[in-house]
Order: C-alpha cells, then sequence, then structure tokens
C-alpha cells in the first residue's frame, strides 16, 4: 500500500517512553490487562486495551509484570 | 526469476505525461526502453558509486522516499550499514502499489523500468548487496520487468517476484514477511499481512538480512540524480560519518527535482505525470483538464482532504503541503467535482477502506466498519442534526489511530477527520433535507481502471445545473440554520 505516512500521526506514548505494548494481531480483548490496571488501561467500546503510558510509568514494575504474564493472548509485553 | 501472477484484471490504459523537462520519463515513445540496450542508447553510461559518493549526492539532493513517508532515502541506507548485521544486505524495490489512485510505479515499470533497476544496482553496488529483489502487483508490470531484467547484463541479481494486489500489501512488514522464504524454501506470496511487531526492513528483512527497501520510484530517483549530476565537492567527509545530524524533517524539505503525481477525479485526461517537485497544484489542474471543483484529495485514501480554496495556493511538495497538515504521500491527487455528492464519495471509500482490514487487529477490524458506518449514517436526514453522529465518527477515529500492526487504520482516520472537516456544509445539508441534489459520480474511484477511464466526462452543461441545485440548496439550509455552522468544520 501507499499508506505509509509519516510517523507524526501515531500515538504519541504522551511524554513517557512507552512501558507495554501490544501485539495488535495477537490481541483479542480479553481485558485482562485492563483489570489489573485499572486507571492506566481502560477498554474501548469493542473491548480492546487504550494503554496510558504515562499513568503505566507510574507503577510499580511488578504490576506491568504480572499483567504481561496474565495475558491469555501473549499479546502484551514490556516496550 | 520470470513467474508471474496470472492476470486478474484486464490490461488499463495508463496515460502519461508531464510538466516542464522529464527526467524518469524521458524518452518515452521515442524507443522501446524496455529493452536494455534502447535505454543505454539514449541514457548515461552505467556506473558504480562508492558508499560515500552516492549518501554525499543523496544528502545534497535530500532525496526522500516516495511511497508514501517520505523519508530520507540515505537515512535509511545508513541505517542499513550501521546494521552491523553477518548477512549480506538485499535491496527490495517496492512496486506493490495498492492505492487504485496510484499508478506511478506501475507506469515506471512498464515503461521505463531500467530507470528503477539502474537506481536499485547503484545502491545494490554501493551497499554491498548482491541481490535485488523487485515486488510487483501489477501484471503488466511483470511482463515488463521481467523481460528488461532477461536484457541486462547483471540479470542474474535480479528477482522478479509478484504478489498479489491488495491495499495493505505494500506496507513494508507485510512486504518483508510475503517474500521471505518460507519452510517450503519458497518466497510466499500468499501472506501479504503486516507482523503483529514491527521491525525495520533496514534492521531485519526479508529472509532476516537487513534490506534497503524503499519505493519503485526512489530508485528511479536514484538513477535520475546519479545520471545527472556531478560528484558533490565535499563527498567523502560527510558520507562516512555515522547518522546524518540533519533531522529527517529538515533533509525532506530540500527535496528537488521531480515528483511523479497519478491525478485522477474530474479531469479531462486523468494519468500519470511528472512534474518538478513544487509544483503549484493549479498548474497540474490545468495540465489535466481539471473540472470545477469543490475539493481536491492529496495523498490518496491514506491522504488529506483539502477545500477547492486552497487550489490556487497550494504547491507540491513537501515543504508547500506541511503547513496545511497535508503530504504529497505517494503522490496521489483526485480532484473531486462540483458536480458529485462528495460526502457519499467519502462513505463509499471508507467503506471501501474498512473492507480493506487484513482483520489481524481488532481496532481496525472493528473500529474501521464502525466509523464507515457512521459516515454512511451522516448522508441521511436527521431532524435531530449530524453533530452526535459526527463526533461519534470523529472520536471513534481518534480511538483507532496508532492502534495496529501497520498505519491502515491511522490513514484512513486521518481520511475521514479531513473529509468531514471540508465537507461540514455537505453534512448539514444532507441532515436537513438527506440529499444535496448531487448523486456520487465515483470521482474517488475504487479501481484503477476506473480511476483513469475518461469516462467521467460530462457535458459543462450537466455539471454547472448539478452545482447551480447544490448551492441554492446550501444558501437555503444557511437561512434556515440561521448562519450555518454545524460544529465539525474546526475538527482536524
Amino acid at each position: 500500500m501507499t499508506a505509509s505516512q509519516p510517523a507524526a500521526n501515531r500515538r504519541p506514548a504522551t511524554g513517557a517512553s512507552a512501558m507495554l505494548a501490544v501485539d495488535w494481531t495477537r490481541c483479542d480483548g480479553h481485558g485482562l490487562c485492563a483489570a489489573l490496571l485499572p486507571g492506566a488501561i481502560q477498554v474501548d467500546e469493542w473491548g480492546y486495551p487504550i494503554l496510558d503510558q504515562s499513568e503505566l510509568a507510574t507503577r510499580p514494575r511488578s504490576e506491568l509484570t504480572r499483567a504481561v504474564s496474565a495475558c491469555p493472548a501473549l499479546a502484551l509485553r514490556r516496550a | 526469476m520470470t513467474s508471474v501472477l496470472p492476470r486478474t484484471a484486464p490490461i488499463t490504459a495508463l496515460p502519461v505525461g508531464w510538466i516542464a523537462e522529464p527526467q524518469l520519463l524521458r524518452g518515452i515513445g521515442s524507443a522501446d526502453l524496455v529493452d536494455y540496450r534502447a535505454h543505454r542508447a539514449q541514457s548515461v553510461p552505467a556506473r558504480r558509486l562508492s558508499q560515500a559518493d552516492l549518501l554525499a549526492r543523496l544528502d545534497t539532493a535530500g532525496l526522500a522516499g516516495r511511497g508514501g513517508a517520505g523519508f530520507p532515502l540515505a537515512t535509511k541506507i545508513r541505517s542499513v550499514l550501521h546494521e552491523g548485521s553477518r548477512l549480506t544486505p538485499f535491496v527490495v524495490v517496492n512496486a506493490c502499489e495498492g492505492e487504485p489512485a496510484s499508478a506511478k510505479d506501475t507506469a515506471l515499470l512498464r515503461f521505463v523500468p531500467h530507470q528503477v533497476l539502474d537506481g536499485a544496482m547503484i545502491c545494490a553496488d554501493a551497499i554491498g548487496a548482491e541481490r535485488i529483489l523487485v515486488a510487483i502487483t501489477d501484471h503488466e508490470a511483470q511482463l515488463a520487468v521481467s523481460a528488461a531484467v532477461a536484457s541486462r547484463p547483471d540479470a542474474a541479481r535480479f528477482e522478479v517476484c509478484p504478489i498479489e494486489a491488495r491495499f495493505v500489501a505494500g506496507e513494508a512488514g507485510a512486504l518483508v514477511a510475503a517474500l521471505s522464504v518460507g519452510s517450503d524454501g519458497r518466497r510466499n506470496t500468499a501472506q501479504a499481512v503486516p507482523p503483529g511487531r514491527r521491525v525495520l526492513p533496514s534492521h531485519r528483512g526479508v529472509d532476516g538480512r537487513p534490506n534497503l527497501l524503499s519505493n519503485a520510484e526512489t530508485f528511479g530517483q536514484v538513477a535520475v540524480l546519479v545520471g545527472s549530476s556531478p560528484a558533490p565537492a565535499a563527498a567523502s567527509q560527510a558520507a562516512t560519518r555515522a547518522p546524518s545530524t540533519t533531522s529527517p524533517r529538515t533533509a525532506a524539505r530540500t527535496s528537488t527535482g521531480t515528483r511523479l503525481l497519478t491525478v485522477t477525479g474530474a479531469v479531462r485526461s486523468p494519468g500519470v505525470l511528472e512534474v518538478p517537485d513544487g509544483v503549484p497544484l493549479a498548474q497540474v489542474a490545468e495540465a489535466v483538464g481539471a473540472r470545477p471543483s469543490q475539493s481536491v484529495v492529496i495523498g490518496g485514501y491514506h491522504g488529506t482532504w483539502l477545500p477547492a480554496a486552497m487550489l490556487s495556493e497550494l504547491t507540491l511538495s513537501a515543504a508547500g503541503l506541511a503547513g496545511v497538515g497535508a503530504s504529497p504521500g505517494a503522490g496521489a491527487v483526485i480532484f473531486v467535482g462540483t458536480d458529485t455528492c462528495a460526502l457519499a464519495e467519502l462513505s463509499r471509500v471508507v467503506g471501501w477502506l474498512a473492507a480493506e482490514s487484513a482483520r489481524q487487529c481488532g481496532p481496525c477490524s472493528f473500529g474501521l466498519p464502525a466509523i464507515a458506518q457512521g459516515v454512511a449514517s451522516l448522508l441521511r436526514a436527521t431532524p435531530a442534526g449530524p453533530t452526535a453522529t459526527g463526533q461519534l465518527v470523529l472520536s471513534r477515529a481518534g480511538t483507532v489511530t496508532g492502534r495496529g500492526a501497520c498505519a491502515h487504520p491511522d490513514g484512513a482516520a486521518r481520511f475521514v477527520r479531513s473529509g468531514l472537516a471540508v465537507l461540514a456544509e455537505d453534512v448539514g445539508l444532507h441532515a436537513a433535507y438527506g440529499t444535496c441534489r448531487r448523486r456520487d459520480q465515483g470521482h474517488l474511484a475504487l479501481s484503477r481502471s476506473a480511476a483513469l477511464s475518461r469516462s467521467l466526462a460530462l457535458s459543462e452543461a450537466a455539471l454547472s445545473e448539478a452545482a447551480l441545485s447544490a448551492a441554492a440548496l446550501s444558501a437555503a439550509a444557511l437561512s434556515r440554520a440561521g448562519g450555518g455552522g454545524m460544529g465539525m468544520g474546526a475538527h482536524r
């Protein structure tokens, strides 16, 4: 495709560097990450996670690691 | 090496032209330039450049990629060179032109393939790559390139790779996945979908090697650049240092030379046009016989809608378009005539974009259809006004952005946002009356053959009648709403 447009429009990591990343081809919207990290991960209207990277940066590493290992689709990883 | 996919579509006539002096298309029509000897006879001798020499020339010219992202080629080459991989790099020529409104790479490969192949060879020699893969979706272009390669003395270094046509197939990651040799020892052309983890081809591309992967026109521009310019004086010094200190954006702005456009929509002569970089849009409109237009879409269906009022002031270059939030993308320019229902055109294309999703990623496979449905509902009369639906569409466009394996949701969102901003008045008319008294004329085509056909030519009389009727309706709506203001024009 002629798809790759400037990177400027990609969702910025709101100041903070990315803490977690989603492999969107694996994510099935189980929602465990959002349950484990309320306030930092929300789900959209279809159940897929919306990551607030600056909020994630304030959470203990152990909480992030727990969410990563809880993902049933192996879609969540440390960025 | 000469395998070709079965033909799936009839041969489309592909008109080409130029404004000012053609560089890439030089000599076209005077000889069969698919033949290597004919090409050499009217071109400069084939050259080998040192890494330093090539990089210095690219830096001086500021050559940016022509596939859409406009990334400086020199930066890309440096990132391949600094990869430190023990594997020999590949050069990959991307001619998977999945955009229906774009045919410029196809035109290059059909008519002047050696410009592209020469440029790719210059890059391969400079970075020490043995093989060059040429990934092509268009059947005629596959045939032309296979014939062109066979006529070259360096034929053994090229591999022509047919790729199934699909909008997302040309995304770099998808292309790498499609080209990589699978467990059966063959390049798998069926899986041209973006991978879940983004890895830069310059880091790890086809067969796990560092790849210099760029758009076909970019390589063609390399051949033009090397053929036309003397070596810059400060060559060797500048080139050997590590990544350039110039930021990619600044570098892209200094780009000179020519640019290929595919100009379609409400024009008398749609086709591929080679123009000086930074050509005024008005001059392009004149060259193709653009009909009275209400808006223009720049950069194709991942691109940006701009109101016709800007037509007279816009120039087609990265710098010229940056000010209005657009970019040349892959050079697709579509004129949306005053006689068509632009909102219906937008709705139809957004539905198509939703259908082109590879359905790998949730936000894209659910979000784009929801957005398409929202835009479609804006066509109908809504007593309560269009604002709530419009806001929902814009909010969903925000939600899908940045949440996919490739930039398809981002591009679709940009297209919808800019479209609704430009068409705010039409949205108001449709909400009030369920119509703008115009029909969808298909100015935004969903196939290359439709985009390049001249059957759109309406009589001037029919055209002005439709435009007048819409203008009358528009005046009525404004007086009814007490000055208009549908509350959506400000969103970008």
